[in-house]
């Protein structure tokens, strides 16, 4: 009995000892936590932005000051059996971010291409060496796929199995041709079907050319006001520097650069809020309010997804309780986007899995009018 | 050689109409058409369907 009393008190001391080491390990640990708004299950990707928030903290949880945030934000991997609709953005570099953040808190609006699971690379340093140990964090999420696709898919699989079922139905009767008759009525009904349905997709698509060479007089995508890349106003001079040209799959780099405009020396800690339209359908892709870094400068890499135009624009105004105080000053530039047509192979594997679908569909349709015809001559 | 010709077209006939290149004959418009529709980069074709490619699974679009 004394021995299972000195034994129970082992045990407790042991599991104490443990979750105590456990807890003492963990202080020693910093930690950035994300936040998404709408939540992860709810993003549905390529429609709007995602808001995503990323918070340093200390081992009690509370925020990390004056820190200085890195990202990189990688997309899914990419799934050439599975493909998503941007094949050539699977296994890219999204975007690469950095800027001081004072409260430890990086924020922004981004809109998620694909489904899947992506990766953000996120490095931490204190804007005060020795304030706190660097650190660096991966942290993995995944979106769901839109589910209009899943509606989308079964609607052509149900074509498809009508189809595959009806010419199998037919192809699976007496092809005996009557005398006098070069093909048997069903199998001519069959092609005169066939080749009707080949006359409406070739007539619609070409019909729908037409009428987009009709309007071609308006420009395809729409052109944004124009705003200059360079501003000057107040003493102040605001210049939007980067690519104008970039395509589907690579990082395109622009810079936001203040300087005064009267000495040239960069102007640091000035906020600058950062837009990215896509001009197709003129929705946001990107969204950013940063500051300037000691060099007056906001540098930062993303890929344009949509091969689209898109317009940039950075807007640049003082923070609040700054001594230089000024109205906002509005930059911006277009970048022409040019997208890649997916790999042949990718879409050959999804053509064969739509073509295996209907010869399934197509065999059974077969099977079964044969089936119907060996128990009706029975009867 | 009247007889020849009539066996060549009847081979001919009985071949074309035999199921197997009947249902290869289908299968092959059924993939000639989800080509155009869904795959094909030929712009008429890629600007018409554009939306409704990026909006169907394992579609693949740029």
């Amino acid at each position: 009995m004394k021995s299972i009393k000195y034994l129970g008190f082992f045990l407790a001391a042991t599991v104490s000892a443990t979750v105590w080491l456990c807890a003492l390990s963990g202080a020693s640990q910093t930690a950035i936590q994300l936040q998404t708004d709408p939540p992860l299950n709810q993003v549905i990707p390529a429609t709007a932005p995602t808001q995503l928030t990323l918070q340093a903290v200390d081992s009690n949880q509370t925020p990390l000051a004056n820190a200085n945030i890195q990202l990189r934000l990688l997309t899914p991997a990419k799934s050439p059996w599975f493909t998503s609709d941007f094949p050539i953005v699977e296994g890219t570099t999204l975007l690469e971010l950095e800027s001081a953040a004072p409260s430890g808190k990086l924020q922004f609006e981004q809109t998620l291409p694909i489904r899947g699971t992506y990766r953000a690379e996120v490095r931490v340093t204190p804007q005060l060496a020795g304030a706190f140990e660097p650190f660096e964090q991966v942290i993995s999420f995944a979106i769901p796929e839109n589910p209009v696709k899943y509606r989308n898919l079964a609607i052509l699989a149900v074509i498809l199995l009508l189809v595959g079922l009806g010419g199998g139905w037919v192809l699976g009767g007496n092809q005996s041709p009557q005398a006098g008759e070069i093909a048997p009525q069903p199998a001519r009904m069959l092609l005169s079907g066939v080749t009707v349905l080949a006359i409406v997709v070739l007539l619609t698509i070409n019909m729908s050319a037409e009428l987009a060479e009709s309007h071609a007089g308006n420009p395809m995508f729409p052109t944004a006001p124009a705003t200059p890349t360079v501003q000057q106003a107040q003493n102040v001079q605001v210049q939007l520097a980067g690519a104008t040209e970039s395509t589907v799959g690579q990082l395109a780099t622009q810079t936001v650069k203040i300087t005064d405009a009267a000495t040239d020396e960069p102007l640091p800690d000035v906020a600058v809020k950062l837009q990215v339209v896509g001009l197709e359908d003129n929705k946001p892709v990107f969204n950013f309010i940063g500051q300037s870094n000691q060099t007056g400068e906001l540098t930062w890499q993303q890929q344009l997804f949509d091969g689209a135009p898109h317009q940039v624009t950075a807007t640049v105004a003082p923070i609040a309780g700054s001594p230089r105080q000024f109205s906002p000053i509005r930059v911006a530039h277009r970048v022409e986007v040019e997208g890649i047509a997916p790999p042949l192979y990718i879409r050959f594997i999804s053509l064969v899995y739509f073509t295996a679908f209907f010869t399934a569909s197509l065999i059974a349709g077969i099977v079964l009018r044969r089936h119907w015809l060996q128990q009706s001559g029975s009867a | 050689m009247v007889s020849t010709s009539s066996r060549v077209w009847r081979r001919t006939q009985q071949m074309t109409l035999s199921l197997p290149v009947q249902a290869g004959l289908l299968i092959g418009l059924c993939m000639l058409v989800l080509w155009t529709f869904y795959f094909s980069t030929y712009p008429p074709a890629h600007d018409t369907v554009h939306k409704t490619r990026h909006h169907t699974l394992m579609v693949a679009c740029h």
